[in-house]
């Protein structure tokens, strides 16, 4: 193993060389774990006599172009897993697939100094970057992807946004399973805790057929860390405070796999966080306290040939709205909205209690996945229930009122079965058949009717790759029918509707790589998304933004058609990373809510605004980039842009609500290794968003009721590094954001209209791994 | 061995999907009141020195949406003082709500304003706890015959304290609008 840890600390010192050379053999090979038979992903591969390592990608793969003929040694390892030694004779293109068995020891050191980040693809986030942006939210974690950018109200409710598309149009895929909460809403939040992830990443194309066909704007995975492969009990622990909010946070994970039980393996998962009302520059914002908990528990079996794996998870969440943006009927919004800031009998109480308006959200799933091979088949069988429960609290009347004024309970049901096809050195593909069930009911202010739904789907892809190609294909139908049933108070029954959708996603890819390290991919892809419930049928006051929504029947379901061109290249010194994306997406039927200033409705609290949900035709045109260099060992600079153009075709205008155009440049130095002090990393980010000055025009009258706020710079700082104190590392990590306490509004929080966004935030965060003793006499160098 | 472990998953989730499906069984079918809603605003005036009470309202029995409201054209005696007292609805609940008695429990978080145009005036509000004005009883002079228009105006204070001053404006930041009314006036 020292052996092993001195050539990676080599390579970190930067030593490689290239050697011109004429030699034309390829290896290939296919890395996974004998316990599972599951494609091993972030296997390190080292290549005897080449000062070149590479890591498995997320299919278990791993290539090397262009060796000479001759004897090599290969060396397999993973973290989790023994390290493989190999002997190969090369006198012709080979392939390989390789079982790597569970190991008894964490290699964590040489994970550490292994890894050699740049710039992943798919976009994804992991490791320290995961857990620098832990702390808040889901969707703020997400938003540090690049081309990802948040939809909020306030700074508590976030959700992620994708090119521009959000909601609906972004499936967010909890742990393998659809997440079904009440997404459609804008100030619906994705019910997931962020410390259940081990991996963030957004995925479009063939691998979103998995999850359904109507992935318009993609699907972000949250992906839990592998359970521990090693025998043992190890548990960490996370404890944070930020000093905006007084925010305190404890998250912590146990897990084991019993030594005498070896096949089995558990894990138990907390967090817990609590926060105050929120600071802006210069006032602080009453009622905009937090309080989440939530947990899980994950028990697997693994046989070889054989693996089930039980996951139950809950999601608790209080979140405060700021009292001053819930308004009652349109000239209150417009006084509201008028002020410079909010009135003072709305900030300025530095408080816990959470008052109303306010949310509460409980989202529970049950999974269980049970895998099992025949011969070289794999099937997957995949069940799952999901219970959302959402209640908004509503500014009342009298305090005598203590219940919800809605309530919205979705349970949904799903179904799958998964083949996997025997896997060649070329050829791979799964065919999928899935199912699902939809019960949601309500009680309160009518909103959204009762319905039942029902989907059943099927998809296939395969995967092809040969010398420098890789190409890939799938289909996705889908078949949803939709019965909903409205009684109102006093047992009025009103009309019920059904409704039938088939939809239709087929997406291609082609990819081909130019030289090692450099990859241009194509891809094109096509969508369904039926229309929603509430896009059909909403027909009631949305509270607190002095609207009136109304759904319409007819709607037809929007299609897109998306192309897309990355390039990805790594240089070989790893000095420069460049990945670029542009991508078209053109969608039919495109469904938004419009406003209708010139039908008002009359209440008896006075005007409410109407909006009505219609459809138009959209294009959606964007640039993602990348670019990280290191001109020093020890210093990175990664810049990051991230454009979109988003037009309304009938209209021939811009499409409201869509995310401007940023650019961020981030410095970071990482220190040597010390004696006590290791992965020690300071870095400062700078970053710029436009202001939107894309948006409808207002001849034909007002759009938006404040014109879009002007562009902002940030500057955000995060310093990290593991303590070790005794036996144990101990990481210690200070995040800053808006470290200069600017003050600014940002285009696509609801909340712009009122009040400013949140200023300087310091966060401290510290995380404690307990390793067993037996696990850790491996990692002395 | 393969088949036990997988019908015991099978068997453990069915069990806990039925779980999960027999808590849904509370608070069941269609929309519950909103509790929230108010239908109606009921003016009665009574003539000082007697005289038979008189009733005018604005009315949305079906709620936000749906039709629109309807207004009483009030109908008014010259140069008389009435003594008027208000009172709120909710017609959707069965009986009808009578919500009077929540803003009067709550007399610091609520206000009623009357602005007039013509020949009408509106005094003497009564007060809440803290002696500002709440507006549940208020005395109305008529002058000359002639047209005029009252704006009755419900403002409810979120915050907490409310903070509640007396020369709050009717579209004061502090507060939102509960009920908002314009009535028609015709003295004759």
């Amino acid at each position: 193993m020292k052996h092993l840890l001195y050539v990676f600390l080599l390579l970190g010192a930067g030593s490689s060389t290239v050697r011109a050379q004429s030699c034309t053999f390829r290896l290939s090979g296919h890395v996974h774990s004998s316990a599972d038979h599951s494609n091993l992903p972030g296997a390190t591969v080292l290549l005897d006599g080449r000062p070149l390592t590479l890591v498995t990608d997320a299919n278990g793969d791993f290539r090397f172009d262009s060796l000479c003929a001759g004897t090599y040694t290969l060396l397999l390892s993973h973290t989790s897993y023994d390290t493989v030694q190999r002997t190969i004779v090369l006198d012709k293109p080979l392939h390989l697939d390789i079982d790597l068995k569970p190991g008894e020891g964490l290699l964590r050191e040489v994970r550490i100094l292994a890894q050699r980040p740049g710039i992943p693809t798919p976009p994804q986030l992991s490791g320290r970057a995961l857990e620098a942006a832990q702390g808040r939210s889901l969707g703020e974690a997400l938003s540090r992807i690049n081309g990802v950018t948040l939809l909020q109200t306030g700074n508590s409710v976030t959700k992620p946004v994708v090119h521009g598309l959000h909601s609906s149009r972004l499936l967010v895929i909890n742990n393998g399973v659809r997440q079904e909460g009440q997404q459609w809403g804008n100030e619906h939040a994705p019910e997931i805790d962020p410390f259940i992830a081990g991996k963030l990443s957004l995925v479009q194309g063939v691998e979103e057929l998995r999850y359904g066909s109507d992935a318009i704007g993609g699907a972000v995975l949250v992906e839990p860390r592998p359970l521990r492969a090693a025998t043992g009990t190890a548990a960490e622990a996370t404890l944070g405070y930020s000093s905006n909010d007084r925010q305190y946070l404890a998250s912590a994970v146990v897990e084991g796999r019993p030594q005498q039980l070896s096949d089995f393996s558990w894990r138990l998962q907390g967090t817990g966080r609590r926060g105050a009302n929120l600071t802006t520059p210069h006032y602080r914002l009453n009622n905009t306290a937090l309080a989440e908990l939530n947990g899980s528990a994950t028990a697997a079996l693994q046989r070889e040939h054989f693996r089930t794996e039980l996951y139950y998870s809950r999601f608790h969440t209080r979140i405060g709205l700021f009292t001053a943006a819930h308004t009652g009927n349109f000239n209150d919004f417009n006084n509201a909205i008028a002020a410079e800031r909010p009135d003072p009998t709305f900030t300025g109480q530095d408080s816990y209690t959470i008052g109303r308006p306010r949310q509460e959200v409980t989202h529970d799933l049950l999974k269980s996945r049970t895998g099992f091979d025949a011969g070289n088949h794999k099937f997957t069988v995949l069940l799952a229930a999901q219970y959302n429960r959402r209640a908004e609290y509503d500014i009342v009347r009298s305090a005598a009122t203590k219940g919800a004024q809605l309530d919205l309970r979705l349970l949904t049901l799903s179904q799958e079965i998964t083949w996997e096809h025997p896997r060649s050195a070329r050829l791979s593909g799964s065919v999928g058949l899935a199912a699902q069930q939809q019960e949601n009911r309500y009680s309160g202010r009518y909103l959204i009717p009762n319905y039942t739904g029902r989907t059943f789907g099927a998809w296939a892809f395969e995967k092809w790759q040969k010398d420098a190609w890789e190409l890939q294909a799938g289909l996705r139908f889908d078949h949803k029918t939709i019965d909903t049933r409205r009684i109102e108070a006093g047992s009025r029954v009103l009309t019920n509707y059904g409704f039938d959708f088939s939809t239709l996603a087929a997406a291609g890819h082609a990819g081909y790589r130019i030289l090692p390290g450099w990859r241009v991919q194509a891809a094109a892809s096509m969508a369904t998304r039926a229309p929603q419930v509430n896009e059909l049928l909403a027909n009631g006051v949305h509270q607190g933004t002095a609207t009136f929504e109304v759904g319409d029947i007819h709607l037809k379901p929007e299609r897109s058609l998306r192309f897309s061109l990355n390039q990805h290249y790594d240089s070989r010194s790893k000095k420069l990373s460049v990945d670029i994306t542009a991508y078209h997406n053109r969608i039919d039927n495109f469904i938004y809510a419009e406003p209708r200033p010139e039908d008002p409705v009359y209440t008896i609290r006075g005007i409410y605004r109407k909006v009505a949900y219609t459809a138009t035709d959209a294009r959606l045109q964007g640039v993602d980039a990348a670019v990280e260099v290191r001109p020093l060992d020890p210093l990175a600079l990664t810049t990051r842009y991230a454009l979109l153009r988003a037009r309304d075709l009938r209209a021939n205008d811009w499409i409201i609500g869509m995310p401007s155009d940023r650019l961020s440049q981030e410095v970071a130095w990482t220190l040597k290794e010390g004696a006590r002090f290791s992965d020690t990393r300071l870095a400062l980010e700078l970053q710029h968003v436009w202001e939107q000055t894309r948006v409808p025009g207002e001849a034909a009258g007002p759009r938006d009721y404040k014109a879009p706020p002007p562009g902002y710079t940030l500057l955000h700082a995060d310093l990290s590094t593991t303590v070790r104190a005794g036996r144990y590392p101990i990481t210690i990590g200070l995040t800053g954001r808006n470290l200069l306490n600017t003050v600014y509004r940002d285009y696509l929080n609801a909340f712009r209209y009122f009040t400013d966004e949140m200023g300087r935030n310091l966060s401290l965060r510290i995380k404690i791994s307990l390793q067993p003793k037996s696990s850790h006499k491996t990692v002395q160098p | 061995m393969k088949q036990r472990f997988l019908k015991f998953g099978l068997l453990a989730f069915g069990a806990a999907a039925l779980t999960l499906a027999s808590c849904k069984k509370d608070n069941d079918d269609g929309e519950t009141n909103d509790e929230e809603v108010i239908t109606t605003l009921e003016l009665t005036f009574t003539p000082q020195g007697g005289g038979t009470a008189l009733t005018f309202d604005y009315d949305d029995p079906d709620g936000p949406g749906g039709s629109n409201p309807t207004t009483d054209a009030i109908s008014l005696a010259p140069n008389t003082t009435y003594n008027v007292s208000a009172r709120i609805l909710n017609k959707l609940a069965n009986p009808d709500e009578d919500l009077t008695g929540e803003v009067e429990e709550e007399s610091e978080a609520h206000r009623f304003y009357y602005v007039p145009a013509g020949n009408v005036t509106v005094t003497n509000l009564d007060t809440d706890g803290a002696g500002l004005p709440l507006g549940l009883a208020s005395t109305w002079t008529t002058g000359a015959a002639g047209a005029a228009t009252v704006q009755v105006t419900l403002r409810h204070y979120p915050g907490n304290p409310p903070n509640k001053a007396a020369n709050d404006p009717v579209n004061s930041p502090k507060s939102a609008t509960d009920i908002e009314a314009s009535f028609p006036v015709t003295i004759q």
